[in-house]
C-alpha cells in the first residue's frame, strides 16, 4: 500500500506542474496588459511602464515562470491585481464557502442517488424505476446556471420560500454573528448553538446545493442502478434468496456492497467536477466563495487570481482521485497490485 | 424505536425553523442597538484603499470616508460648489492664487487635527503620486499662512473649485498616515474626516462602513450609522437581494427590468442623470475612413434612437457632443447628427463607395459592457443598410484598450467607448483626452490629428478659470469642428436608474459624484 500510494503522489507532483505551467502560459499569451489592470484604466503610460516593471512583467517568460513557482513553493502565491491582496489569503477566505456548498451537494447526490440507484433497481421497467431514468438524465443534462435561476424563480420568486441569494441574512451577521472555528457556517453554527445562524445558513445552502447536486445525483443513481442490477443478477444473491434471506438484506447489505466501487470511483470525479460546476452556481446566487472569486478574476484579468484558483482546482482533482483510489483499493483489494 | 418516531418531528421543525427565517428574510434597516443598517448591493470593487492613488471604483466607499476642500452641487443648483472642509475660498482676478479657510475643530479618524498642514499634505502628495496627479499639474506652490488658511500658487490659470471638488486626487487625509506609505492603507485602515470609517473589508465580497461619532456634520435624525456594503457583478443576483429584502438599495440592476420596481410602492426609483457617456471612434488614419466623407457617412448611418432605446432600456439620452449634458462645458445649442441613410449613401457614393461596395470595417466593444453587447448589433445592422459590412469584436476592455493603443494602422476601424471626466470640467478632460492630437494614443481612439480643434481647445483651456463664457464659446467652436470632421460618433449621455427600499429617504443625484452614494445623508423611514 505505501508503495501504490508513493507512485500515486509522485504522478499527482507531475499533473500539478503540467497545470501550473499551462496556465502560466495561457494567463501570459492573452492579449491583455496586467500592468493597466494593476494600475486602472486612466494610469498615465509612465505609471504603467513602473509597474510593468515591479510586477517583473518586463521578464523573459521562462524567468517569470520559474520566479511564480518558488514563489508558489514558499507560500507566496502572488498578489491579486484587482484587489492588491495576497492571493492565497484570499482563497483561504473564500475556500471554506465553496467546500460547504461542494460537500452539501455531495451529500445530497450521494444519499438521494444511491438511494434512488438502489429502488430503481430492484424494480426494473417500473414506474418508480422510469422516474429515475428521467431525472437521472435531467440531472445531468439541464446546465446549473439554468436551473439555479429557475429555482430561484420558482422557489423564491413565485412560492417566497428560501433566500435566492447570500451565505446568510446580512444582519445576523450583526445581530448573532457566527464564531468561525471550521469556516463552514452551518458547522460553526451548530458548534456554537448558534440556532438563528444556523437557520440562516441552512435556508441560504438550500438553492445552491440542489443546484450544484443535480448533476452528480443524476450519476450516481445512474451508476448505482446499473452496478446494482449487474449485482442482483449475481448467483450469491440467487444463492441468498433460496436460503430465504430477506431481500432487504440482499439488497442492501450484500448487492448494495459489491455495487459501490463503480459508484465510489464515479462520485470523486464528480466531486471534482462539482468543484468547477460551482464557479457558475455561485455566480448565480451570488455565493462568497472560489468560484465567484474566479469569474472576478477571468473577467478583470486578474491573472494570479486565475491561477491561484486554478492550482486550486487541480490539487482537488488530484486528492479526490488519490482519495478515489485508496478507497477503491480497500473496497476491492485486485486494485492494489495494479 | 423512539428516535426513529420523533425524527419525522425533528425534521419539521428544523424545516418550519428554516422556512420561517428564510421567509421572514432580512428586515430592512435593522436596528440592533447600534443604529440603522442600511444593505447595499454593489459592484464596487476596491483597488487600493489609498486615496491619494485612488483612480477607480473603490470612490464608492472613499466619498464617505474621505472629504475635500469642497463638493460641487448638481447641475443647476443656486450655488455651484457647497462647502466641504473648507468654509469658504476666493481665487485671485487671474486665478493664479487661490485661498481656502478651513473649517476648525475638525479631526481625522485617527485623532490628528485637520488644519493648513494636512491640507498642504495632503495635495502636494496627490500632485506628486495620486493616481490622478494630472488635475494638479499647475500648482505651483502651497502656502499655510495660519493654522485654518491656505494658499494655493499656480504656474498658469486653473479652475481650482472644479479641481478640489473632484472625487478623484482631492481627498484630504491625515498626514500621519500619508508619513507611512502606501502599504499602511492595503488592509482597508482610514483616515480621513468623513461620516464613515471603514470598520471591515473583505476583498470582493463585503466592506463594512461604520459611523465616525465626532463627525463634524453630526449624527441627528434617523441616519445610518452602519452601511453594509455586498459586492456582486452579477446584476440579476443584485435583482434577487432587493427583492428578497437582503439590501436596501442596489446599484447595478439589469436595466430592463427596473420598470417593474417603478410599479411597486415598496421601492423608490429616482433617474440619475450621470457624466458617462458613450461614443464611437473611427480609425481615421486607416484605408477609407481618412476620408471624411466616409466618416460623415458611418456617423449618419448609426441608428441613435434604436441605440438609446435598446442599449439603455430609455435610461440613456442621445448625446450632443462630447460633452455630457449637465457637465462643463455642454452646449445645448450643438446640432445633433441626423440619422439619414439617404445622405450617408450620397456621401459614400461622393466618397467613391457607391452602395458600399467593398467597405469592411471591424468594430470593437468591451464584451463585459451590457449596454455595449446590446447596441453594437443594431450598428452592424443599420451600416449593412447603406452597404458597408461591419465584423463585431466582443473583447474585454483592458484588452480592447490594449490593441487599440498598440499600432493604429492594425487596430479596429470603430472603438465603442464609454467615458466619464475625472472631474467637472470635460473640457479639459473629454475633448482633450479623446480627441486632441497625440503622437502616442491614449485614450483619443480615433488617433486624430487636426491643428484647427488643437488650436482651438487649448486657448478654451486658459480662460476656463477667468471667463467660462469665453471658454465654453472656443470648446463649442471645437465640438463643432468634431462634427463636422467626424472623427467619431456621439452616441448617448447614461442615466443611472437608482432604486432603493422606499424605506430609505434623502437620496439626491448629484451627476459629479455618480459612481458615489452619500450615505449620511439617507434617513431610515419618514423622518
Amino acid at each position: 500500500m505505501p508503495r501504490f500510494l508513493l507512485r500515486r503522489l509522485r504522478g499527482s507532483l507531475l499533473v500539478l506542474l503540467g497545470v501550473s505551467a499551462i496556465t502560466f502560459l495561457l494567463a501570459r499569451v492573452i492579449p491583455s496588459n496586467p500592468a493597466l489592470t494593476y494600475v486602472g484604466a486612466k494610469a498615465t503610460p509612465e505609471e504603467v511602464e513602473r509597474v510593468t516593471h515591479a510586477l517583473g512583467l518586463d521578464q523573459p517568460l521562462p524567468v517569470q515562470y520559474l520566479s511564480y513557482l518558488r514563489n508558489v513553493l514558499t507560500g507566496d502565491w502572488g498578489t491579486s491585481i484587482a484587489t492588491k491582496q495576497p492571493v492565497l489569503g484570499e482563497l483561504g477566505d473564500r475556500l471554506p464557502a465553496t467546500l460547504e456548498l461542494v460537500g452539501a451537494a455531495m451529500a445530497v447526490a450521494l444519499v438521494l442517488g444511491v438511494t434512488l440507484g438502489c429502488i430503481a433497481a430492484v424494480r426494473p421497467g417500473r414506474l418508480i424505476d422510469q422516474a429515475v431514468r428521467l431525472l437521472s438524465i435531467a440531472g445531468v443534462s439541464v446546465p446549473a446556471f439554468w436551473l439555479g435561476l429557475l429555482l430561484q424563480l420558482l422557489v423564491f420568486g413565485r412560492l417566497g420560500l428560501l433566500p435566492p441569494t447570500g451565505r446568510i441574512d446580512s444582519d445576523l451577521e450583526f445581530t448573532a454573528p457566527i464564531h468561525s472555528i471550521t469556516g463552514l457556517n452551518t458547522v460553526d453554527a451548530l458548534l456554537t448553538g448558534n440556532g438563528a445562524a444556523l437557520a440562516s445558513t441552512a435556508a441560504h445552502l438550500i438553492l445552491p446545493a440542489l443546484t450544484l447536486a443535480a448533476y452528480p445525483l443524476g450519476v450516481v443513481a445512474r451508476m448505482t442502478r446499473t452496478s446494482m442490477l449487474e449485482a442482483l443478477q449475481q448467483d450469491h444473491i440467487r444463492v441468498g434468496r433460496a436460503y430465504g434471506v430477506p431481500e432487504r438484506t440482499l439488497v442492501w447489505r450484500v448487492a448494495l456492497r459489491n455495487a459501490l466501487p463503480p459508484t465510489v470511483t464515479v462520485l470523486g470525479l464528480t466531486a471534482a467536477y462539482a468543484l468547477t460546476g460551482a464557479f457558475f452556481v455561485e455566480v448565480v446566487f451570488d455565493w462568497p466563495g472560489l468560484g465567484q472569486y474566479a469569474a472576478s478574476g477571468l473577467l478583470s484579468l486578474d491573472y494570479p487570481a486565475v491561477m491561484g484558483v486554478t492550482l486550486i482546482g487541480a490539487i482537488a482533482y488530484v486528492l479526490v482521485n488519490l482519495a478515489v483510489d485508496l478507497v477503491h483499493a480497500r473496497l476491492d483489494p485486485r486494485v492494489r497490485p495494479a | 424505536m423512539a428516535t426513529s418516531r420523533r425524527t419525522p418531528a425533528a425534521a419539521a421543525l428544523v424545516a418550519c425553523g428554516l422556512l420561517a427565517s428564510a421567509c421572514t428574510g432580512t428586515d430592512s434597516g435593522t436596528d440592533n442597538g447600534t443604529g440603522q443598517i442600511l444593505n447595499v448591493a454593489t459592484t464596487a470593487e476596491v483597488t487600493t484603499w489609498n486615496p491619494v492613488k485612488s483612480f477607480s471604483t473603490e470612490v464608492y466607499y472613499l466619498s464617505n470616508v474621505y472629504e475635500p476642500l469642497l463638493w460641487m452641487n448638481p447641475p443647476g443648483s443656486k450655488e455651484r460648489f457647497r462647502p466641504a472642509l473648507a468654509e469658504r475660498w476666493q481665487s485671485s482676478a487671474d486665478a493664479r492664487r487661490w485661498t481656502f479657510h478651513l473649517r476648525e475643530g475638525v479631526t481625522f479618524h485617527d485623532g490628528e487635527p485637520m488644519n493648513a498642514a494636512a491640507v498642504k499634505a495632503s495635495l502636494e502628495a496627490s500632485a506628486k503620486d495620486g493616481g490622478a496627479s494630472f488635475i494638479w499639474s499647475a500648482l505651483d506652490t502651497i502656502e499655510t499662512p495660519d493654522e485654518h488658511t491656505v494658499v494655493l500658487k499656480l504656474k498658469s490659470a486653473a479652475p481650482v473649485d472644479m479641481i478640489a471638488s473632484s472625487m478623484y486626487g482631492a481627498w484630504i487625509v491625515s498626514p500621519k498616515a500619508l508619513a507611512k506609505g502606501e502599504d499602511y492603507f492595503a488592509k482597508g485602515v482610514d483616515a480621513g474626516t468623513g461620516p464613515y470609517r471603514v470598520s471591515e473589508y473583505q476583498a470582493k465580497k463585503r466592506v463594512v462602513l461604520k459611523a465616525y461619532d465626532k463627525y463634524w456634520g453630526g449624527w441627528k435624525g434617523e441616519r445610518y450609522r452602519t452601511v453594509v456594503a455586498r459586492i456582486t457583478a452579477e446584476p440579476t443576483a443584485q435583482q434577487q437581494m432587493l427583492q428578497s429584502g437582503q439590501v436596501d438599495y442596489a446599484g447595478s440592476l439589469p436595466l430592463e427590468n427596473v420598470a417593474r420596481f417603478k410599479k411597486d410602492k415598496g421601492y423608490t426609483v429616482t433617474e440619475c442623470p450621470t457624466f458617462q457617456s458613450h461614443t464611437a471612434f473611427f480609425n481615421t488614419t486607416k484605408g477609407p475612413l481618412k476620408n471624411v466623407k466616409v466618416r460623415q457617412a458611418l456617423a449618419q448611418a448609426i441608428p441613435y434612437d434604436d441605440i438609446v432605446k435598446v442599449g439603455t432600456e430609455g435610461f440613456g439620452a442621445r448625446a450632443r457632443g462630447a460633452v455630457p449634458a449637465g457637465a462643463f462645458p455642454h452646449d445645448e445649442e450643438l446640432p445633433q447628427t441626423p440619422y439619414d441613410l439617404e445622405a450617408a449613401r450620397r456621401l459614400l457614393t461622393e466618397a467613391g463607395y457607391e452602395g458600399g461596395k467593398g467597405l469592411k470595417l471591424t468594430l470593437s466593444y468591451a464584451a463585459e459592457n451590457a449596454q455595449q453587447a446590446k447596441y453594437a448589433p443594431l450598428i452592424k445592422d443599420s451600416l449593412a443598410k447603406v452597404g458597408v459590412s461591419v465584423e463585431l469584436q466582443p473583447i474585454l476592455f483592458n484588452q480592447q484598450w490594449e490593441k487599440a493603443k498598440a499600432d493604429p494602422a492594425t487596430a479596429q476601424d470603430i472603438f465603442l467607448l464609454m467615458y466619464w471626466p475625472t472631474y467637472s470640467d470635460a473640457g479639459s478632460d473629454n475633448l482633450v483626452s479623446l480627441f486632441r492630437s497625440s503622437d502616442k494614443p491614449f485614450f483619443n481612439l480615433s488617433y486624430w490629428k487636426d491643428a484647427t480643434y488643437d488650436k482651438l481647445v487649448d486657448e478654451a483651456g486658459t480662460h476656463t478659470a477667468t471667463d467660462q463664457d469665453k471658454a465654453a464659446e472656443l470648446y463649442g467652436k471645437a465640438q463643432r469642428r468634431l462634427l463636422e470632421q467626424a472623427p467619431g460618433a456621439f452616441l448617448y449621455d447614461m442615466r443611472t436608474p437608482v432604486v432603493m427600499n422606499s424605506e430609505v429617504k434623502g437620496f439626491a443625484c448629484n451627476p459629479n459624484y455618480s459612481f458615489s452614494i452619500p450615505f449620511h445623508q439617507l434617513r431610515h423611514g419618514a423622518s
